[in-house]
């Protein structure tokens, strides 16, 4: 990992609150693996302090690209960046998605919770049988249906909380069929909180490998400032930043 | 080029740039960063006798300019940081300073004598200020006897030099101060987090289990300084400033309020090279204003 300046190639509004912003970055663009974020200063003063974290949606050397909702004060001054801005970055940070050759994949996104995931389907279709199960609110937020199904998937579901433009239901409807009917023994999956705990709830013991990708608000990233943690199942606090972002389910102490 | 070495009497650092405990871990996570040799020192994140797995989250909250924390000290431990002393000093020759705590006298003590024996370790900060620990924010440096009790045991049971830090939150710090000074400290290190309080009016909660919480980044720097001034001005001993440094020219007016050397904190955090950048940005201000050696205006302040 690096700290560097990147140039912002480009800085786009998708569609409502979801933006694309495309970093320019040798490094970070060829060291990155599914499953790794930046922390991006969004402002050049003390004031948002911290740095933000984002998860890498795709590389393509030299550039990087950060798909991000605006929900706070970090991301809506992310989205105020302009091309040709410098933008401080360190990465890429954390753990990854582990790589596999063969297996039958599941993968599973809520909400802007695609982005981590969107890059494993990049790397990872090519060598294994993947499928897809991708929830959000409502159509305005479940984005990239067509460059998804463009994937060599075996089976994709997608859902609407509110059954707009897809069918209504949450990630978890289907799960245990499409886990069956595709011999899954691996999943991977990045949502909201409320999302694993479903997840943990329906297929937290089946005998697959299941690897969540957890969101945390951080201070550092990189693993000194202690601030990002969640409670283990062994009772130890694990950080998000630096154990993590992406553990077996059953290393995380669910609530339910 | 300026001189940037800091004399503190019982060692000379290359520079006065230390990463703070708690905002540098234990070293070895920077060294993909910067080659930790770039340093005056640094000090390792604060330790226990037992493992400890710090306060239920959430710990942090970004506040203006700052930053409020609860994180209660996690760590695996004396022993277990033992090996990791080890394994970081194998990689830099810059001294290590380890950040002693403790829940009683002789939990200070405990750690403080694994520590002692220790060839790698260069000093020991005695950490009588951590505000996350105990109900209310309480803690030994807040007390002229606690001060005077606690480092005077730690003093006689160690042969490292020691550095006491002390807590902002108190009336009137230079008797504390003093009272470090008369029970043996080599140094005094100020500031460590001024205590805050944050709530949530939704849930019409306290945002932190533990109540309060410590505020630190560039939003303390002047209260920091104005308490580095007012302990120069009271003790002998070397001072040590720390408060939201983030610049060369924050490090320049420590120095000019009678700090020896200085420690950068929250920087370490946002900005993992920030400690770099900012040790370059002194070298770069002193030649500027034709500075050859911190001790020119250490304590030079005209008023």
């Amino acid at each position: 990992m690096k700290e560097e300046e990147c140039r912002v190639s480009a800085n786009t509004v998708l569609q409502g609150r979801y933006y694309m912003m495309k970093l320019e970055s040798e490094y970070i663009s060829e060291k990155s693996e599914p499953g790794n974020f930046v922390m991006i200063a969004v402002s050049g003063s003390h004031d948002p302090l911290l740095k933000r974290p984002f998860g890498i949606f795709k590389t393509d050397p030299p550039y990087f690209y950060i798909y991000y909702e605006v929900v706070g004060r970090g991301s809506k001054l992310m989205a105020l960046k302009k091309e040709g801005e410098q933008v401080m970055v360190v990465g890429p940070l954390g753990n990854s998605f582990p790589k596999y050759e063969n297996e039958n994949i599941l993968i599973v996104g809520g909400g802007r919770g695609i982005a981590p995931l969107y890059f494993a389907l990049e790397k990872y279709t090519g060598s294994n049988n993947i499928s897809l199960i991708y929830g959000a609110r409502s159509k305005d937020d479940l984005l990239f249906t067509e460059k998804l199904k463009k994937f060599p998937l075996k089976e994709t579901a997608f859902y609407t909380d509110d059954g707009s433009g897809f069918t209504k239901g949450f990630v978890t409807s289907d799960i245990k069929q499409i886990i069956v009917r595709n011999g899954i023994n691996v999943t991977f999956s990045c949502g909201p909180d409320k999302m694993f705990e479903s997840l943990n709830k329906e297929i937290g013991n089946f005998n697959i490998r299941n690897f969540v990708s957890l969101e945390a608000f951080m201070g550092c990233g990189f693993g000194i400032c202690y601030s990002c943690v969640v409670k283990g199942s062994d009772g130890k606090y694990k950080k998000v930043c630096s154990d993590g972002p992406v553990f077996r389910m059953e290393e995380i102490k669910w609530q339910t | 080029m300026a001189d940037l070495t800091a004399d503190l009497g019982f060692i000379k650092l290359k520079n006065p740039v230390i990463p703070a405990s708690g905002t540098f871990g234990y070293g070895g996570e920077f060294l993909q960063f910067f080659d930790l040799d770039l340093l005056g020192a640094f000090v390792m994140k604060g330790v226990y006798t037992d493992e400890r797995g710090g306060n239920e989250p959430p710990r942090i909250l970004e506040t203006p300019s700052g930053l409020l924390n609860s994180i209660g000290l996690a760590g695996p431990g004396a022993e277990g940081l033992t090996g990791i002393i080890k394994d970081v000093a194998s990689k830099t020759l810059t001294p290590i300073i380890v950040n002693v705590c403790g829940g009683s006298d002789d939990e200070y003590l405990e750690v403080a004598r694994v520590l002692d024996v220790m060839k790698e370790v260069a000093m020991l900060e005695l950490n009588i200020s951590c505000p996350n620990v105990r109900a209310g924010g309480r803690c030994p440096a807040q007390s002229v006897t606690d001060t005077k009790r606690v480092v005077k045991l730690i003093k006689k049971n160690t042969e490292k030099p020691l550095i006491v830090k002390l807590s902002p939150n108190v009336s009137d710090i230079s008797s504390i101060a003093l009272s470090a000074e008369e029970a043996g400290a080599d140094a005094i290190s100020v500031v460590n987090t001024f205590l805050g309080l944050a709530l949530d009016i939704e849930k019409r909660k306290p945002v932190f289990k533990n109540f309060f919480a410590g505020l630190s980044g560039p939003a303390i720097k002047p209260l920091a300084l104005k308490i580095v001034w007012e302990v120069a001005n009271a003790v002998s001993i070397p001072v040590i400033g720390i408060g939201g440094i983030t610049t060369g020219r924050d490090v320049l007016e420590f120095i000019l309020a009678g700090a020896a050397a200085i420690q950068t904190g929250t920087v370490n955090i946002v900005e993992p090279t920030g400690s770099v950048r900012i040790i370059n940005e002194t070298r770069e201000l002193m030649d500027k204003l034709k500075i050859n050696k911190l001790e020119e205006i250490r304590g030079c302040l005209e008023i």
